[in-house]
C-alpha cells in the first residue's frame, strides 16, 4: 500500500469511527435529557415533602441527576428510574441524618430551635391550575393535610407510599430503589396507607 | 421510563390511593416557574458531565494501545538491555530476560490493553454490585 493510499485508509477509518461515536454520545445525551425531563418535576416534589425545605430539595435532586449521569448513564434506560431514586432516597436519609445530628448539637449548645417554624403553608401550595378558588383551596388543603401526615410516617414507609403513588413504580422497582425486598416494599406500602387513612380520617376522601 | 400514566396496572386501585396520586400531580403541574427554571440548568449541569466524562474516555481510548504498546516496548528493551545486577537470583546469559519477553509479547497483554473501556466496564458493575448487596450505598 503506498503512502497516499494508508493515509487514506486511516482517514475513512477515522471519519467512519467518529461519526459514530459521536451520534452515540448525542442520543445517549438526548435520551438521558428526556428522562432527567420527565422525572425532575415529581422528584423534587417528593424531596420537598420529604425534607421540608426547598433549596435543599433542589440540591437533593441536582446531586442525584449528576450521580445517575456520572455513574449509571450506560445502564439501560429502563434502570435509570430505580437507580434515580434510590440515589435521591439515600440523599434524604443522609440529609435526615445530618439534621438529626445538628438538632442533637443545638439542643446540647442550648440553641434549640424548631425548624417547622418557618415553614410557610401559603407559599407551598400549589400555582392556580385553572380552578376555580374553592376548588383550588379544597385540593391545597387535602395536599397539604397529606404531606403533614406523610411525614409522619416511618421513613421506609414514606419511602414506598410515595415511590408507588407518586411515581408509579411497580413492586420490583421500588424495591430496588429503596434496597431492600419486594415483600418489605408490600409491607411497607400497606401499612402506609393503612396510617394515612387513619391519620386523614374518612373526610379527606 | 418512569411514566406512571403507562402503568396504571402497577397503582393501587383504592380511591384514597388514587385521590392522594391526582393531589399530587396537580402539586407537580403547579409548580412554581422559578422552580421549573432552576430544574432546568440542574438538568443542563447533569448532561454537562455526560459531555465531559465522554470526552475524557474517547481521548483516553484512542491513546490507550499506542500508550500500551509504547510501554511494552519500553520494557522490552530494559528487559533486553538492562544490566544483571538488577535480579541476583538469575544467572547472567540465561533465558529468563527472553522468556519475560515473550511473556510480556503475548496476545492476553495487547487482548487487554484494548479492551480497558470493557474492564473498566466490569469494575464499576461490580461497585454496583457492591452497593446492591448492601443496600444503602448508591450515591
Amino acid at each position: 500500500m503506498s503512502p497516499v493510499s494508508a493515509d487514506a485508509a486511516v482517514i475513512a477509518v477515522s471519519s467512519a469511527c467518529m461519526p459514530n461515536t459521536g451520534a452515540g454520545t448525542l442520543q445517549r445525551e438526548q435520551e438521558l435529557s428526556r428522562f432527567l425531563a420527565e422525572v425532575e418535576k415529581r422528584a423534587l416534589r417528593i424531596a420537598q415533602i420529604s425534607i421540608r425545605d426547598r433549596d435543599e430539595a433542589h440540591d437533593l435532586v441536582q446531586n442525584a441527576m449528576i450521580k445517575l449521569v456520572r455513574k449509571y448513564s450506560n445502564r439501560g434506560d429502563d434502570e435509570w428510574t430505580p437507580l434515580f431514586y434510590r440515589i435521591l432516597q439515600n440523599g434524604v436519609r443522609d440529609w435526615h441524618r445530618r439534621q438529626a445530628v445538628r438538632n442533637r448539637v443545638m439542643v446540647w449548645t442550648g440553641r434549640s430551635k424548631d425548624e417547622d417554624g418557618n415553614y410557610d403553608p401559603v407559599a407551598s401550595a400549589p400555582d392556580p391550575g385553572g380552578r376555580t378558588p374553592d376548588e383550588q383551596l379544597q385540593n391545597a388543603q387535602a395536599m397539604q393535610a397529606l404531606e403533614v401526615a406523610i411525614r409522619e410516617l416511618p421513613a421506609r414507609q414514606r419511602e414506598a407510599f410515595m415511590l408507588r403513588t407518586f411515581e408509579g413504580l411497580d413492586v420490583r422497582d421500588t424495591a430496588t430503589a429503596m434496597g431492600c425486598s419486594e415483600g418489605s416494599v408490600k409491607t411497607h406500602y400497606s401499612r402506609a396507607v393503612h396510617s394515612l387513612r387513619e391519620t386523614l380520617g374518612e373526610h379527606w376522601q | 421510563m418512569s411514566n406512571p400514566k403507562d402503568r396504571n396496572d402497577s397503582v393501587d386501585d383504592d380511591p384514597f390511593v388514587q385521590k392522594a396520586g391526582t393531589l399530587f400531580n396537580e402539586s407537580v403541574e403547579s409548580l412554581h416557574g422559578e422552580a421549573r427554571s432552576r430544574l432546568n440548568r440542574s438538568r443542563q449541569a447533569a448532561l454537562a458531565e455526560l459531555d465531559s466524562g465522554a470526552v475524557t474516555v474517547s481521548r483516553w481510548t484512542q491513546w490507550a494501545p499506542a500508550a500500551g504498546a509504547a510501554a511494552v516496548a519500553v520494557v522490552a528493551v530494559v528487559l533486553l538491555n538492562g544490566s544483571p545486577q538488577i535480579d541476583p537470583m538469575v544467572k547472567p546469559g540465561a533465558e529468563q530476560p527472553v522468556g519475560d519477553f515473550e511473556l510480556l509479547m503475548a496476545a492476553d497483554s495487547f487482548d487487554m490493553l484494548q479492551n480497558l473501556e470493557f474492564y473498566s466496564w466490569i469494575d464499576i458493575d461490580a461497585e454496583f454490585e457492591g452497593e446492591s448487596a448492601t443496600g444503602a450505598d448508591v450515591g
